[in-house]
């Protein structure tokens, strides 16, 4: 489940738009020049002041001035004529090479992405064979045979190049074709060629942008040095490396000389480039990379209306109190979350994809994204206030997230894992550390302990990793464990037995763990007390036994009707419920109740602000309408045969707007009804 | 929902007869346990068919095999009684265009760089319909599954992820076909777009009378939606039957094992089935590998005996259900 | 790992086997000959016939190959055409310049570019922007523009070093060194921007990648998580660049050989163009890809003992 905010989920942008490439001024600059150097050489004949070969002796190695804007050369010649003759050759030649490189890189990535894994493999050694072959000496030994021919030179070069472009582009086919809309063209019967121009080259439209405005630049480079070397065009015709070359000549007493030319070159093959960085989009981030961010001086807590969770004579290990996390500047993702953690025991936080419980447990060690951060409430930690983050991390709190895979540092060994933090947190020495690992692995069920030690984590089986990853967040031995959705990406029997385990921890240990998930299931399984949350709030909260046996929230009620397992003994319905809509995004957030657009028990009063009534003993729930439900026992309704395929089933919103959030629900049987409602009875 | 087919059609929708399908090629491939090893079904018109697994199982393998995006390396695929299982995909879409496709990920299912009208007007022109037919269809297809029909000029991006799911499913019907392979369809999804997606399936199953190869790796969704399961382990059909009697009274302990391990949003339930799976003393996954020969399930078995890792059970009727175990008759012990 | 080595090993014969069937078939397709250069211009056709009869230019191409792939295996790379020395003795000496300037340039390009680049990406912000942008400049200059820019500033305006001219190592190892900084400097100007870029890259990669949110979540202090963990994982795709780079500046040595008048592989070949020497050419591709071919099969080795994904296979 994600943990950016909502707004962040077009990766493409939406055509219309202006281009990317616009947006940077790198990018205006690169093409802007490019665009001026073609034209202005390739129209030179037209304006040039001086011809390229009049020479003016009396006149030599002139600074600017008025009548030679550039200076002169050793004959007196001018030159900017000279440079602006020149460029047309390498501008037109390099043109001339891409088209060779592409024109052969381009069509083997295609084909090699395509065909079987044989085909690629011989092309690929053979480009291999050819990326490691010396350019310029081989360039040299062609100019050897074939004598100083610039174009077939340069068109040699892109032959060798293609191996390149053919590198780069294949690696992006292979991944673009591996998307699933190329597979459904396939199987529609598109032909490979079609496919190809229609579904992949489009979307590989970008590296091949980018890696053109390179070669260009390095095409340049290398056709200028072949003419410092004397390998350019014959004299007097101008070209720049040769002009670089004679420069260097008379750099003693007229260094001027060197700097328009070498300025010209350097420029195009500068503007070549940011052109391309343009056109990749890469950015150097304005924050440091992947620093955790820090919390902004907040206001002191203010105790709320609704100081929920267990009376305060409970042993509370974890009390959260109006906690809201924004991004900096911008909307609110959580807003007034209040729980309470007792000690020994499993407190579920469960929503849906966007409801806020990633950010809310990670706000728990400060581990937020770069601009998100608490913009109030507290947090309060064994009775102090949490404020030092990093004293807690590993130690007192530990946590364990979704991919168990990639969790675990791919390039050092469990052991080395294991034992660095064991030797921090424990202060002993390698040996010892290493007894210490071998026993939390053998606490979190794993049986050989001495192999998984000696492995690296791409050689684990996923339920084993996420042992490896619960074995390390206990080496500090923490009193809370956080749990980010741990099973979602294991099978179910993988799950099942991390779930026991986990119960085990606790039962054992006195452990408590806060588990985030999605999956009802999971937190009837583990959680003594569970805290459902949608939009950013928390709906529904108590013991796990009455919000999932006896729902008193609509949407509780909701997800418990779109859940196909159905108790032993009952028939499998014919239809599941369903909430039409979708969830107001972060910053459209409604007056009132969240959920009142989607809600089926809706009513004016919805719409004003209220707050969390007590609910299920010691919880709460945020439902203005709590107590008419529960008397008239309403529960939420199954679709009704034929309703997804009904014409307005799913409305979208207007045209031009973002992905759509709180459509209102198509009026259910109860909406228009009066005060009591009638439920129609399972 | 619960009655399965009695008596088989005559000529089944979708057939699938050995099928074999290995990863890689060269010498290690051949000798390597295959991905998909020897699954045959059939599914009669308008029937659903559910596959299950885990990872590893083979499942999404089938579906690929089925649709002629991997070749099989032995086995055969018939369609409505014609031999699909090496056709080139060219040759299907105008053989074969009654079977269609719709993937797991809606995000990356659909060409972002193309509008919704587009995708769905491409499958349309390789059957020869193009213009204001062609456009025609696809709003009455984009209508079919509850959009609207204005739909067709916007880019995927402007769609939320349930949304895009119908617009794949569109995309699936727009050439009105008679079978669906639906690849974890709704495994991506929240609950509550989950359900409605399964319900806008079970909808258009009912009202176009469409046969589904349903592949999912939940047992309770495909309860909903099926009539008849196959419950898949390493590449071998585990068990095969009517999917109350199969999901309710297991006669593998693979699929004991898989309904045992399966949560409910129920507590006191929970709490009992947490018991139960305990008490079944199924082995870890993760285990070591099985021996080529035999039941692919023996390391992790409480029932394994030494016939189990010699030879392979084969598929044998048992109260209502084929099951490929040497000892199904106790299983009911386990529970 | 031995099957990998084995593939690496494999893949370096037949890029020397490539760059010899390359230049052997450029240099039989061109118009000229050894006849016609050894003849001299101007030569009557029947001189020049007689010349390649000689060298036997005029046998079949494949026996003329094989006996190409047997010198060259007995490492007897033959004489100039032009002045008769002995190529082997002759590219043995100038090996160990061109190799000392493209090793040294690419050492220094490579922990000056690493401490750029790591630097960008772990301070983030302004810094980060201005080395981004001038590595940007800096690898999109010509090499010898550079050159001649260093030359004036170092040697001509500030007289710390010399402009050109090479010293042995053997006898005066100070004067070596000075007579190959410039060059090394100049190679070093491109070179450290494209290592800073593509460590500035792996950084902030490495730094985003969920291990590194669980190392921080177990507290560990952030100077580990930057300079033993990512930048471990960076340090895979650096490596790589290193070798490309290596590739680049031995090839790109030609033109500063020209530049510093140094007597490196880069003259010869230079020379061998301008003369169409084919002996020497052949010579000097081989051994260039020789060296090539070496360096990066020791840069496997490096990437495999960094890579337990490669080690492991």
């Amino acid at each position: 489940m994600s943990v950016l905010p909502l707004d962040d989920v077009a990766a493409d942008p939406s055509p219309g738009r202006r281009p990317r490439v616009l947006r940077r001024p790198g990018g205006v600059f690169g093409a802007a020049w490019l665009v001026f150097v073609l034209v202005a050489s390739l129209t030179a004949p037209l304006w040039q002041p001086y011809e390229v070969d009049a020479q003016d002796l009396a006149n030599r190695l002139a600074l600017p001035s008025g009548a030679h804007w550039l200076g002169t050369d050793p004959l007196g010649r001018d030159v900017l004529s000279r440079i602006a003759v020149a460029g047309a050759l390498p501008l037109l030649s390099s043109a001339l090479m891409l088209v060779v490189a592409f024109g052969i890189g381009l069509p083997l990535a295609l084909v090699a992405a395509e065909r079987g894994r044989r085909t690629e493999r011989v092309i690929s050694r053979l480009t291999e064979i050819l990326l490691a072959l010396p350019l310029i000496i081989l360039l040299l030994a062609v100019i050897g045979v074939i004598g100083n021919r610039i174009y077939p030179v340069m068109a040699v070069l892109g032959v060798l190049l293609s191996a390149a472009v053919y590198r780069v582009l294949l690696g992006v086919a292979q991944s673009v074709r591996q998307r699933l809309y190329v597979d459904a063209a396939r199987v529609n019967g598109l032909g490979s060629l079609r496919v190809d121009v229609l579904h992949v080259l489009p979307s590989m439209a970008t590296v091949v942008a980018v890696q053109a405005a390179q070669l260009f630049g390095i095409g340049l480079l290398i056709n200028a040095g072949l003419a410092f070397l004397g390998f350019g065009p014959a004299e007097p015709e101008p070209s720049w490396g040769f002009m670089i070359q004679d420069a260097s000549k008379y750099l003693f007493d007229d260094p001027w000389l060197m700097v328009p030319t070498g300025l010209v070159l350097a420029l195009t093959v500068v503007a070549a480039n940011e052109l391309a960085d343009a056109l990749a989009g890469h950015r150097a981030p304005a924050g440091a990379a992947g620093r955790p961010s820090r919390r902004r001086a907040r206001p002191a807590p203010e105790p709320t209306a609704a100081a929920a969770g267990p009376a305060a004579t409970d042993a509370a290990v974890l009390r959260v109190r109006g906690l809201s996390v924004a991004v900096e500047g911008g909307p609110t993702l959580v807003s007034d979350v209040s729980f309470a953690l007792r000690e020994g025991t499993v407190l579920g936080l469960v929503g849906e994809s966007g409801c806020g419980k990633t950010m809310t447990a990670r706000s728990l060690l400060g581990l937020l994204p770069d601009g998100v951060s608490v913009s109030a409430g507290s947090i309060g930690w064994q009775g102090r206030e949490l404020t030092d983050f990093r004293s807690v991390r590993g130690r007192e709190i530990a946590l364990i997230s979704q991919e168990p895979m990639v969790a675990l540092d791919p390039m050092f060994t469990v052991a080395h894992q294991l034992t660095q933090p064991i030797r921090r947190f424990r202060r002993v020495g390698r040996a010892e550390a290493r007894r210490v690992a071998a026993r939390l692995l053998a606490q979190v069920g794993i049986v050989d302990a001495e192999r998984v030690l000696k492995s690296y984590p791409h050689q684990l089986s996923g339920g084993m990793a996420q042992r490896v990853c619960i074995a390390l967040a206990l080496t500090g031995e923490p009193k809370l464990l956080i749990a980010d959705e741990p099973t979602t990406a294991l099978d179910v029997t993988v799950q099942a037995e991390i779930l026991s385990l986990l119960r085990q921890l606790v039962r054992d240990t006195g452990l408590s763990i806060i588990l985030v998930s999605h999956d009802l299931g999971v937190v009837a399984d583990l959680c003594d007390d569970v805290a459902v949350m949608y939009a950013g709030a928390v709906v529904e909260a108590g013991a796990t036994a009455d919000v999932l046996g006896a729902p008193a929230h609509p949407y509780t009620m909701a997800l418990l009707g779109a859940n196909p397992h159905v108790p032993d003994g009952e028939p499998v319905p014919l239809r599941l419920a369903s909430i039409a809509g979708t969830v107001p995004p972060p910053g459209r957030w409604p007056t009132g109740c969240r959920f009142a657009t989607r809600c089926q028990f809706v009513r004016d009063t919805c719409t004003e602000p209220f707050g969390a009534r007590p609910a299920h003993g010691s919880g709460e729930v945020l439902c203005v309408r709590v107590d008419e439900l529960s008397r008239a026992r309403a529960t939420w309704d199954a679709d009704a045969v034929g309703a997804e395929t009904a014409p307005g089933a799913d409305p979208l919103p207007p045209d031009g707007g973002q992905p759509p959030g709180g459509s209102p629900a198509p009026a259910g049987p109860l909406a228009a009804a009066d005060d009591h409602t009638a439920g129609v009875p399972r | 929902m619960t009655s399965a087919a009695q008596e088989a059609p005559a000529v089944p929708a979708l057939q699938v007869r050995d099928l074999v399908v290995r990863y890689g090629s060269g010498r290690r491939a051949r000798s390597a346990a295959p991905a998909v090893d020897g699954v045959s079904f059939d599914i009669a018109p308008g029937e659903t068919l559910g596959v299950v697994g885990e990872s590893g199982s083979g499942k999404s393998t089938i579906g690929k095999a089925v649709l002629g995006l991997r070749a099989p390396a032995a086995g055969t695929v018939r369609l409505h009684g014609q031999d699909i299982t090496a056709m080139p995909l060219k040759r299907r879409s105008r053989l074969a265009a009654d079977l269609r496709v719709v993937f797991q990920d809606p995000y990356s299912s659909l060409n972002p760089a193309r509008t919704v009208g587009q995708t769905l007007v491409e499958p349309l022109a390789l059957q020869g319909v193009r213009g204001s037919e062609a456009d025609r269809r696809a709003r009455v297809a984009l209508e079919s599954v509850g959009l609207p029909g204005d739909a067709a000029g916007r880019y995927p991006a402007q769609f939320s992820g349930g949304q895009r799911q119908r617009v794949a499913i569109a995309r699936a019907l727009v050439c009105d076909p008679r079978v669906l392979v639906l690849d974890e369809p709704v495994s991506a999804l929240d609950l509550s777009t989950q359900a409605q997606v399964l319900n806008l399936l079970a909808d258009l199953r009912d009202q176009h009378g469409l046969a589904f190869l349903f592949i999912a790796h939940d047992l309770g969704v495909v309860r909903f939606l099926a009539q008849r399961v196959v419950v898949l382990y390493r590449g071998q059909v585990m068990e095969t039957g009517p999917v109350e009697a199969v999901t309710q009274a297991p006669r593998h302990p693979y699929t004991a094992a898989l309904t045992a391990a399966a949560p409910v949003p129920r507590p006191a339930e929970q709490a009992a089935r947490r018991a139960a799976r305990e008490a079944l003393g199924i082995g870890t996954a993760g285990a070591a590998l099985p021996s080529p020969s035999g039941c692919p399930f023996v390391p992790r078995c409480p029932l394994a005996t030494a016939v189990c890792s010699a030879e392979r059970p084969p598929l044998r009727p048992v109260d209502g259900s084929l099951t490929a175990c040497h000892h199904a008759e106790r299983v009911v012990t386990l529970r | 790992m031995a099957a990998y080595l084995a593939r690496r090993l494999a893949l370096a014969i037949g890029t020397v086997f490539a760059a010899v069937l390359i230049t052997f078939l450029l240099v039989h397709a061109g118009d000229g000959s050894p006849g016609a250069v050894k003849a001299g211009p101007g030569a009557e056709a029947a001189e020049i016939a007689a010349q390649n009869h000689a060298l036997g230019w005029d046998r079949p191409l494949w026996a003329q190959f094989a006996d190409t792939l047997g010198d060259l295996a007995r490492l007897d790379f033959g004489t100039s055409l032009i002045d008769g020395r002995d190529l082997g003795a002759d590219l043995w000496a100038r090996l160990p310049v061109t190799a000392s300037i493209a090793l040294l340039a690419t050492l220094l390009s490579g922990v000056l570019g690493i401490v750029l680049g790591v630097t960008a990406a772990v301070r983030g912000g302004r810094l980060g922007r201005v080395i981004n942008a001038g590595a940007g400049v800096a690898l999109s200059l010509p090499a010898f523009w550079v050159g001649v820019l260093l030359v004036y500033l170092l040697s001509l305006q500030l007289g710390w070093l010399p402009a050109t001219g090479y010293v042995p190592f053997a006898g005066d190892p100070a004067g070596w060194l000075q007579s190959l900084l410039i060059p090394i400097l100049t190679l070093t100007v491109g070179g450290a921007a494209i290592i800073a870029r593509t460590a500035a890259v792996g950084m902030r990669e490495a730094l985003g990648q969920e291990h590194v949110r669980t190392l921080r979540a177990m507290g560990t202090p952030e100077w580990r998580i930057r300079y033993v963990h990512a930048l471990r994982f960076a340090s895979v795709p650096v490596v790589s660049v290193l070798g490309i780079q290596f590739i680049a500046l031995f090839g790109g040595s030609v033109i500063v050989e020209n530049l510093f008048a140094l007597p490196g592989l880069g003259q010869a070949s230079q020379a061998a163009a301008s003369s169409h020497d084919i002996p020497a050419l052949i010579s000097v591709v081989v051994v260039a890809t020789l060296v090539v071919v070496v360096v990066n099969l020791l840069l496997d080795l490096v990437v495999a003992a960094l890579d337990p994904k490669v080690r492991t296979a």
